[in-house]
């Protein structure tokens, strides 16, 4: 009787797990709606644009496409570029319908990623594109892990709590040092403040005595004093 | 033998399953209203998430009254709404699945640049384990454990945006006292200069005997 039963949901989960595994990837048709990507309106003239602060050496991983249930025979193109904190082009596609890209960065500091409508498309109504923006552990490749590792199931789930755990205790250690270095800056405004406001004074002393010393010795060169 | 790998097989496609209510962190200037998209695979989801206003560039801080923040359910009602705030976290019961739409309205003109994440967190529930017996309550189990961990994760970017925001502020801080003191020495060094010409041109010769 178990083994009957066992056979039955062997079949079952050799069914249903290729169909999981595939509405999950296929990210791009409208089947199965991605719930990690946020949907935004590109408006007709203009560009948007999204931006994140990163810090140095984290892996970016984005994909944007976009979504028009109104016709999909005849899916407007748009144009995108990423840009370091530098001003250094990462990534720059036109006339696409979809794309993606992929970075360690090199720099801490603010990442820009724009999009905007191509020329041919100016005047219609504004259109939506989904964007897939993972950084750092949430851009890691965890089927290749289980590959090379030999791990499924539970034990791949355990790990993947694992390396939330070690990206939570890296950003505590990344947060903490800000904080520092923040410290640091409101000590010395908080000296400079004092420091410039006794000056001010001094300043304002001796431009009076600066003063009336010149205007003395005007006077009595006029012999009017 | 093969139940085991059957129900491991099943327990791995639904946690991928279940692991793709995931979010990342952006930011975007707002001129006078954004929008956010953000689709709910499940009713009783929860959505939570948190924004902080970044880039506050205004001279006088009591001037802006902060950004209204609104989330609309796919029905069309408001599900939560925060008025003039500089930032805040947010947590609601999903009423329904569908796409959520989360809005930022700016009522002022100058730009503003508002640091946004979102997370929509699904808890496998009684119904889903009656459902299907391959389940585990460890699922349930799991999924808490990763809910509690995205939620640390959470509040971790909320610190970080709102640390960014302050070194902001600091930074501007640092600027205006450079500025306006060695401004200030400036303007008193040369208005004091203006004042004696001023006294010399009272006492010249060609002025002289007419005024004073």
């Amino acid at each position: 009787m178990s083994k009957g039963m066992s056979f039955f949901s062997r079949d079952r989960a050799a069914l249903l797990l290729p169909i999981i595994l595939v509405l999950c990837l296929t990210s791009r048709s409208n089947i199965l709606p991605v719930a990690d990507a946020i949907w935004l309106t590109i408006p007709s003239s203009g560009t948007k644009c999204v931006s994140e602060e990163i810090q140095n050496n984290v892996v970016v991983l984005a994909e944007y496409y976009v979504i028009d249930e109104n016709n999909p025979d005849h899916i407007p193109t748009i144009s995108a570029r990423v840009t370091s904190p530098f001003g250094n082009n990462l990534h720059h596609n036109e006339n696409a319908t979809n794309g993606q890209f992929a970075f360690t960065t090199g720099e801490s500091g603010n990442y820009l990623a724009c999009f905007w409508k191509d020329g041919s498309h100016q005047q219609e109504a504004e259109l939506t594109l989904g964007l897939d923006w993972k950084i750092g552990i949430a851009a890691k490749d965890w089927e290749s892990v289980a590959k090379k590792e030999k791990i499924e199931g539970v034990e791949l789930v355990l790990r993947r709590l694992q390396g939330t755990v070690e990206a939570i205790h890296g950003n505590l250690n990344y947060l903490k040092d800000r904080e520092a270095e923040m410290r640091e800056v409101s000590e010395r405004t908080n000296a400079r403040v004092a420091w410039f406001s006794i000056m001010s004074l001094g300043v304002c002393i001796t431009v009076s005595v600066v003063q009336l010393w010149y205007l003395k010795r005007y006077f009595l060169k006029k012999k009017l004093i | 033998m093969e139940k085991r790998w059957g129900k491991m097989w099943t327990l791995m496609g639904l946690l991928l399953l279940n692991w793709v209510s995931n979010a990342s962190s952006l930011s975007v200037t707002v001129n006078d209203v954004e929008c956010v998209y953000e689709y709910v695979l499940y009713e009783g989801d929860t959505v939570s998430g948190n924004y902080v206003v970044v880039d506050h560039d205004i001279f006088w801080s009591s001037d802006h009254p902060g950004i209204d923040f609104t989330v609309t359910s796919p029905g069309g009602n408001i599900v939560h709404n925060l008025k003039g705030t500089s930032g805040d976290k947010f947590e609601f019961k999903a009423p329904r699945n569908g796409m959520y739409k989360f809005c930022f309205h700016n009522p002022y003109s100058t730009p503003e640049t508002v640091s946004f994440y979102i997370h929509v967190g699904h808890i496998p529930t009684e119904h889903d384990l009656a459902k299907d017996e391959h389940l585990d309550p460890i699922n349930v189990k799991i999924a808490e454990l990763r809910e509690a961990l995205e939620s640390v994760t959470a509040e971790q970017k909320y610190l970080k945006a709102r640390d960014a925001r302050h070194r902001h502020t600091n930074e501007s801080t640092r600027k205006r006292v450079i500025g306006y003191t060695v401004g200030e020495y400036i303007l008193l060094a040369l208005v004091s200069a203006l004042q004696v010409i001023y006294i010399r041109r009272l006492f010249s010769k060609s002025v002289a005997y007419n005024r004073v």
